[in-house]
């Protein structure tokens, strides 16, 4: 110990500088992606906002035209009405299956490695083109789920194009990717004291009480994570409604996801303006809603050293 | 890290440099002293083989010149082109979609095609190069021409021995029909499938009323109940079970693979009769000119031109190049060989001619349609204003939901009216 401090040169020693100058060469590539891939864009889409602009001619200041436009706009509205109800029923559902799984994962089972794997794997490929395509295939006219209702004597429809069950089978797509926050839901309940359980036990408490009173408070800081992570991914969701509507949104708007609305209105509609003034709204929104989240995390995440 | 001095990380920075720069050198220059022109176009993977090897025959009778073919399926092409015309970075020669062709003509996309020495227009009368035009200029070549049809499946007519109506059908026999077929063909198919966005089918159904689609002035040149009216045709066979439902259909926009089999006919351009016949091979696919309303207004046939035009931010030096490379895609019965017919009859009237000579049984079929369409007389047609690139997305958004009972037809028609002036005024 004494040996390594005495090693330690003074922060404006010239081997300090030159090291830490070599370390920002190493990181000036992420540098470099940072503000030429997102920076600037980020900045120029800020001022596109402000713009009628159609690609193809020069960007034409307008204020906040493009945000009173908004206001008017019916699909404006009907890709926010969907995305929220995306947002606020998957999101909750996925956490509370992923812990579920987490929990019965927990207990020991044999060959637990291969059924987190497995489990995990619907993550991996959550967001994908294939995937989507499955969805698009079971759910349809022919598709896997009305073979199996026909087992049973039920005569489905397309689940897709029905206005009352579309959104409703991209939820469920979205449910069936629970294997992230279920991974970090295993490696919380690892970090959870055993002799908390023991003492309940001694106490006489039943598995529900358990869990109640132990698992859940032990894991809200993991709740919490998760919780941000899929709100936030949630609100970006575009590839699944994209390849499962064909891009359309439909059938009449019931998939219309905001990011696809944002999709259309850029490179379909080429009106460039109003997309990003739609892109700043959703990250302000998405912003708003995760200092909401901090906010009242306050009142029900329990961190070990509060 | 802690072993890393200045030396060696600077000898190491100006390898991997050099290294970079010689890669990239490399990746840019093809290595030819000729002239390179992009040539993008979309379609299916056989149009793309085809295609690919068509630009390769060219490349061997013009050595001097490199074709880099740029292909994508429709609407990925449509995407690419936007982001290529945001980087001011777009092909040489490259197709044009159809609701786009006034949009880049207004935004001066397009290169004049009247001063290029190597594109022989000796073919072309001076009507043809005037209704090529768009206002008033060439800047656009038509490589392919198609007109509205309905496409039967005759092998079931046989099976059913059920005839269709008389050549000189109207929209009021053409329903009475497939009303009757779905009720009475003994396989329980549907007639067709629920299709009021096939804007050539449409387009017919205007034009025979009077109106038009669009205007010379770029307005929309069609009433709220002349769609309406369109609409309720659509809805009397969807009620009477004449259609394929949309859930049979999986949706507005069905895959012809999947529904092929399942119904009579179905409305379309003529140049698909090429593509789609092909999968089913057994069957026998044939072309009939969309239905006729009895009081029809003159001159309501019509000729739809698929587009292609050189960039306006071509580099003079290569223009030469490129005006041969669209002289070979419009004037050489070679080309049209080995491409097809996929992108309907030849505008050319003498390749026309002789396309019979190596068309497929299909191909013919197509051919006919259309020169017995061109023999009509007909009004002008004009392309879809700028501030309209969506209209047909919401053609079938609005259709979509007539079929699902969610909007009546006259509030359907006002919508999309409305919502298609929205984006002709924003453009103005």
């Amino acid at each position: 110990m004494a040996r390594a401090v005495g090693r330690r040169r003074p922060s404006g020693a010239p081997g300090h500088r030159r090291q830490g100058r070599a370390a920002y060469v190493f990181l000036s590539p992420w540098l470099l992606g940072l503000a030429l891939v997102t920076a600037v864009p980020l900045g120029a889409s800020l001022y596109l906002a402000f713009t009628d602009y159609n690609i193809l001619s020069t960007p034409r200041f307008t204020g906040f035209a493009n945000f009173e436009r908004m206001l008017g706009d019916d699909r404006f509205w009907a890709a926010a009405s969907v995305t929220a109800r995306y947002v606020f029923i998957s999101v909750p559902l996925q956490l509370a299956f992923a812990l579920l799984l987490a929990v019965v994962l927990d207990r020991g089972l044999r060959g637990l490695a291969f059924y987190r794997g497995a489990f995990y794997l619907p993550s991996l490929l959550g967001a994908s083109v294939a995937v989507a395509i499955l969805w698009r295939e079971a759910f349809g006219h022919n598709g896997l789920v009305n073979s199996v209702l026909g087992w049973v004597g039920i005569e489905g429809q397309s689940w897709l194009q029905n206005p009352a069950t579309a959104l409703s089978t991209l939820i469920v797509l979205n449910v069936w990717t629970f294997g992230s926050p279920m991974v970090i839901f295993l490696a919380g309940l690892r970090q959870v004291p055993e002799e908390l359980y023991e003492a309940a036990r001694v106490d006489g408490a039943s598995w529900y009480r358990r869990f109640r009173h132990i698992t859940v408070p032990m894991l809200t800081p993991i709740i919490f994570f998760n919780l941000i992570l899929q709100t936030i991914g949630a609100f970006q969701t575009f590839t699944q409604a994209h390849i499962i509507s064909g891009g359309t949104g439909g059938p009449v708007d019931s998939t219309l996801f905001y990011t696809l609305y944002v999709y259309q209105q850029g490179f379909k509609s080429f009106d460039m303006g109003y997309a990003s003034a739609l892109a700043w709204v959703l990250l302000l929104v998405i912003g708003g809603v995760t200092a909401l989240h901090f906010f009242l995390s306050k009142y029900w995440v329990f961190y070990g050293d509060d | 890290m802690g072993n890393l001095d200045r030396r060696t990380f600077l000898a190491a920075a100006g390898l991997g440099t050099l290294g970079a720069t010689g890669l990239l050198s490399a990746c840019g220059t093809g290595g030819g002293s000729g002239t390179t022109i992009r040539y993008a176009w979309w379609g299916n993977n056989v149009r793309q083989q085809r295609y690919t090897e068509a630009l390769e025959e060219f490349q061997r009778d013009n050595p001097e010149i490199t074709v880099q073919p740029e292909f994508a399926e429709y609407t990925a092409f449509q995407e690419r082109m936007t982001t290529q015309m945001a980087a001011r970075d777009v092909p040489e020669i490259f197709w044009i979609a159809s609701p786009q062709v006034m949009t880049y003509e207004k935004n001066g996309l397009y290169r004049s095609l009247s001063d290029i020495p190597t594109l022989d227009l000796s073919d072309f009368s001076d009507a043809d190069i005037e209704s090529f035009s768009l206002n008033g200029e060439f800047v656009s070549m038509p490589h392919g021409v198609f007109v509205p049809v309905v496409r039967y499946n005759e092998t079931f007519l046989e099976e059913d021995g059920i005839e269709l109506p008389g050549e000189d059908w109207t929209w009021d026999d053409l329903s009475e029909f497939l009303i009757d077929y779905s009720a009475e063909n003994s396989a329980g198919r549907r007639a067709a499938s629920y299709n009021p966005d096939q804007d050539m089918a449409f387009e017919a159904w205007l034009r025979q009323r009077g109106q038009d689609l669009w205007t010379a002035e770029g307005a929309m040149g069609f009433d709220s109940e002349a769609l309406a009216e369109w609409f309720e045709w659509w809805r009397v066979l969807m009620d009477a079970g004449a259609l394929l439902t949309l859930s049979e259909q999986e949706g507005m926009q069905p895959d012809w693979a999947a529904v092929g089999g399942d119904i009579l006919l179905n409305f379309g351009s003529s140049n698909h009769i090429i593509d789609d016949a092909a999968m089913y091979p057994e069957n026998r696919f044939r072309l009939r000119s969309a239905p006729v309303a009895s009081d029809a207004a003159d001159g309501h046939k019509f000729l739809y031109y698929p587009r292609l035009a050189v960039y306006q931010g071509i580099d003079d030096a290569d223009v030469e190049a490129a005006g041969r490379l669209i002289d070979f895609n419009v004037n050489n019965a070679d080309f049209l060989r080995t491409v097809g017919l996929t992108m309907g009859a030849p505008p050319n009237p003498r390749l026309l001619t002789e396309a019979y000579d190596f068309a497929s049984d299909d191909e013919i079929e197509m051919l006919a349609v259309v020169e017995a369409d061109r023999e009509f007389d007909q009004r002008p047609r004009h392309e879809a204003p700028p501030g309209t690139n969506t209209w047909r997305e919401a053609l079938s958004r609005v259709s979509e939901g007539v079929a699902l009972g969610e909007t009546g037809v006259s509030e359907a028609a006002d919508a999309l009216i409305a919502e298609i002036q929205t984006g002709i005024d924003r453009e103005a």
